[in-house]
């Protein structure tokens, strides 16, 4: 089950337009930074790969936060590039499926209402929920996002939102299905998620995942050094349509899988969704979770499904991890990769752990069609995407390698 | 393709904890909204609510419920950091193992995929009472002042992961869990998520349904200032379909449900409640606090779920609608049931257990499985005078008679989500 991608657009820690982002991952550069949008000295986690551009005015500030409206600007972009190769769908026969990872409160908009509280002393209206905003509710409304970009494109057709750390990856199946059930001709996904808010930091930090490092000793996914991943975030946007009629940028599928560990998956968990997925691939782009142990199994466990020989890059190690964006974002960043005939490097790899599967340490000329690409998050969540080039992508630039300058740090 | 059906339902409402409690005072026409309880909502504008009747969701309250499901080590755990206050975890998870119980499941859950909803995050005002600074004249969460362990972690996860977590554990499920967050409509989602899969042969069995509840502090004061729920904070605030409507009352509660491939629950020699016929699910793309007033992309859903079950108008006995009391949702969903249905008996149970809100797709469906049950189609609480604008059968507040073999199930969410699910009789 797969579908054809029509047009994609994205807004991540490494740039806003996908040529300029996928260039920059080439090149080996990494957006992690000490210089988050909050205070973070006395934080366990202190780095993070925060999207450096604004979102622009938008009538929806008043219900969207940032993310969101990231993840609107994203969706209109990918559909109006759909539209530029002649993708009309619209009405009913347009469905939206959103991933939306941020189920968080949001605290910071309400300290109006919070400030003077006394929780055990009651009088919780009159001390400040009677000064919360009305649109509060609304602006936390989970599938606000959704309704409003259905409102603005009269998107009527099948759709739905889903939440965790891997709803992009489950948007992305769900909006498979529905086109291969008919009930909708064109399916735009979207997700958005930050992992840099500052609660998710704690907890994050709390349970070992994230680095506690800094920026000049932060090792690299499938690094013998590496100490956690660092938190990132991103708003990406895909336009499927059912495959076979032509002019698609790449053909995609999607699976998702749980394992009920309370913090990350097992190993036998990824296996199993990658092989739900499982093609001849050469090329897989691994979860990137930075710690040797996950690192090691994540390799063990795909090796005996793709072979040893194939490799293994991480995109994370340059975006960061994006959480419900992740899926969305590999996809694109492993179709424009691909597109140009080369396999990313793995930001920052200075000492590779052994093991099977061989690390991509720089830019590396490829003619691989297809890619595997894997995430995760908590509690025990896999995601999955494969996607392939619809007619050999190497060839599809004149089969000459795009030179790009060696891979650098930080 | 293999039909889905129902084999295992369970409840945590106003009405009661467990399905038959459900579905004992749906039969009888009782309704449970009522001044809220389990804390201090004196002062709030809404002060009533069809609260679940249990003060504390608290462990002692969950070892009643759940035996020794939930190991003991993980129960004190999540209880010391305060997460149970969250009431919809707990509800969910009693919902859940009442279905279990009731599809005769066993141990071996392994193949079993979780699809299900929960409401907008919540945390407690005491949560983040003690990370309160001031720095200068504004006051600020200071999120790193005890970094690390010293956080209870549990605190700041999302409740669906906590929720799903907690089933995970206490059933040994395996397969992908699937959270559904399309606001009101998200417990239909989850429910027609379950019924694809199983359709489709991707998964075996699927626990489903939906948990929620905004009844606390910040929910209750969220929703007043958004002005949705009735100014009269009376046991009938919510009076779907009334020509005296004038909001919803809000709700909590769960409902859960064990779908599975008919072949294998007869195979197993388990009795389906219903089976699952077909559904629908359409956008309004209208505007966010209000629904479409024509209707027209809920008379959709209801068609696609019409033409999905291999169904006509006439086959559809009853209608659960969603029905929230509000100005302007009850003639809009009227006006597409009349457009789609025609003359067909229609209640809404908000008025007896209010609006679930995420949950609210989902007990809805197990009120829809009353008329399998009983052959009882459940009443409208708090529905006295008949509105012109909202020209279709209305069930008042007694229950009516019946005997019906397709049954209609509308959600319709903040956003203008809207999903329907038809179920038919179990065979």
């Amino acid at each position: 089950m797969s579908a054809d991608v029509l047009g994609w657009a994205w807004r991540t820690p490494l740039g806003d337009s996908v040529d300029t982002a996928v260039g920059r991952l080439l090149a080996g550069e990494r957006a992690a930074t000490d210089a988050l949008r909050f205070e973070t000295r006395t934080y366990a986690c202190r780095l993070g790969a925060p999207i450096l551009s604004l979102p622009q005015c938008s009538k929806h500030a008043r219900f969207l936060r940032r993310m969101g409206l990231f993840g609107l600007e994203a969706a209109h972009e990918a559909l109006q590039q759909a539209r530029a190769h002649g993708c009309e769908a619209a009405g009913e026969r347009l469905g939206i499926f959103c991933g939306y990872g941020g189920l968080r409160a949001h605290w910071d908009d309400m300290m109006e209402g919070l400030s003077a509280q006394q929780p055990e002393q009651g009088g919780t209206w009159e001390r400040g929920l009677k000064r919360i905003h009305p649109y509060w509710m609304l602006k936390h409304l989970s599938n606000n996002a959704h309704a409003l970009l259905a409102s603005d494109l009269s998107a009527r057709g099948d759709g739905a939102t889903y939440g965790g750390a891997t709803a992009g990856a489950q948007a992305l199946s769900a909006a498979i299905r529905a086109l291969e059930a008919g009930s909708i001709d064109v399916a735009l996904v979207f997700a958005y998620d930050s992992l840099l808010e500052p609660e998710t930091l704690v907890d994050l930090a709390a349970r070992g995942a994230a680095t506690s490092g800094d920026l000049a000793n932060l090792a690299a996914p499938y690094d013998v050094q590496a100490r956690g991943f660092v938190p990132g975030e991103a708003a990406a946007a895909l336009v499927l349509r059912r495959p076979g009629a032509g002019g698609a940028l790449a053909s995609i599928s999607a699976a998702d899988g749980a394992d009920g560990h309370t913090s990350e998956p097992g190993p036998e968990t990824l296996a199993a969704v990658a092989s739900r997925l499982g093609r001849a691939d050469t090329v897989v782009d691994g979860s990137g979770r930075a710690l040797p142990a996950l690192d090691a199994a994540e390799r063990s466990v795909l090796a005996p499904l793709i072979g040893e020989g194939a490799r293994l890059t991480a995109v994370q190690a340059a975006f960061g991890q994006m959480g419900a964006a992740t899926a969305l974002v590999q996809a694109i960043a492993l179709a424009g990769c691909l597109r140009r005939g080369v396999l990313p490097p793995i930001a920052g790899l200075r000492e590779p752990a052994e093991g099977p599967l061989t690390l991509v340490r720089e830019p590396t000329p490829t003619k691989a069609h297809s890619a595997l690409a894997l995430s995760t998050g908590a509690p025990g969540l896999v995601g999955a995407v494969h996607i392939c080039s619809p007619g050999g992508w190497a060839d599809s630039v004149g089969g000459e390698w795009i030179r790009v300058p060696p891979a650098g740090g930080a | 393709m293999s039909r889905a059906v129902i084999t295992g339902c369970g409840v945590v409402s106003a009405l009661g904890v467990g399905a038959r409690a459900f579905w004992d005072a749906l039969g009888e026409g009782r309704a449970a909204v009522g001044p809220i309880r389990h804390f201090d909502a004196s002062r709030f504008p809404t002060r009533v609510a069809g609260e679940v009747p249990v003060l504390r969701t608290d462990g002692a309250w969950l070892r009643e419920y759940l035996g020794g499901r939930l190991p003991e080590s993980i129960l004190e755990d999540w209880e010391a950091s305060g997460a149970l206050r969250d009431r919809k975890i707990g509800f969910g998870w009693v919902a859940a193992l009442e279905a279990w119980r009731q599809a005769g499941c066993g141990e071996d859950a392994s193949d079993t995929w979780l699809s299900m909803a929960l409401g907008l995050e919540q945390a407690f005002l005491e949560d983040f009472g003690p990370l309160l600074r001031k720095e200068g004249a504004r006051t600020a969460i200071n999120w790193a002042a005890e970094p690390g362990a010293s956080l209870p972690r549990v605190r700041f996860r999302s409740r669906i992961d906590l929720s799903a977590d907690g089933l995970v554990r206490m059933l040994g499920l395996s397969g992908p869990v699937v959270p559904h967050v399309s606001a009101c409509a998200a417990g239909t989602l989850a429910v027609a998520h379950a019924a694809s899969l199983i359709e489709r042969g991707a998964a075996t069995r699927v626990l489903c349904g939906a948990s929620d509840s905004m009844v606390n502090p910040l929910g209750l004061g969220g929703m007043s200032r958004l002005g949705a729920p009735s100014p009269r904070a009376e046991p009938d605030a919510c009076r779907p379909f009334d020509r005296r409507r004038d909001g919803l009352a809000i709700g909590e509660g769960a409902a859960m449900f064990v779908v599975e491939s008919e072949e294998r629950a007869l195979a197993r020699g388990a009795r389906p409640l219903a089976r699952i016929l077909g559904w629908g699910s359409t956008q309004d793309a209208y505007k966010t606090t209000a629904p479409l007033p024509d209707g027209s992309m809920a008379r959709k859903a209801m068609q696609q779920a019409l033409r999905r079950a291999g169904l006509s108008a006439r086959d559809i006995g009853y209608v659960n609608a969603h029905g929230t009391g509000t100005p302007l949702n009850d003639p809009a969903e009227a006006r597409a049931i009349r457009e789609v249905l025609g003359e067909v008996p229609v209640s809404s149970i908000k008025g007896a257990v209010g609006h679930l809100m995420a949950a609210s797709g989902a007990i809805e469906i197990a009120a829809c499985l009353l008329p399998f049950q009983r052959d009882c189609l459940p009443g409208t609480a708090h529905h006295r005078e008949r509105d012109p604008e909202c020209d279709i059968d209305v069930i008042g507040e007694r229950p009516r008679e019946a005997r019906v073999e397709a049954v209609l199930s509308n959600s319709f969410g903040f956003g203008g989500q809207n999903a329907t699910l038809i179920l038919g009789r179990g065979t």
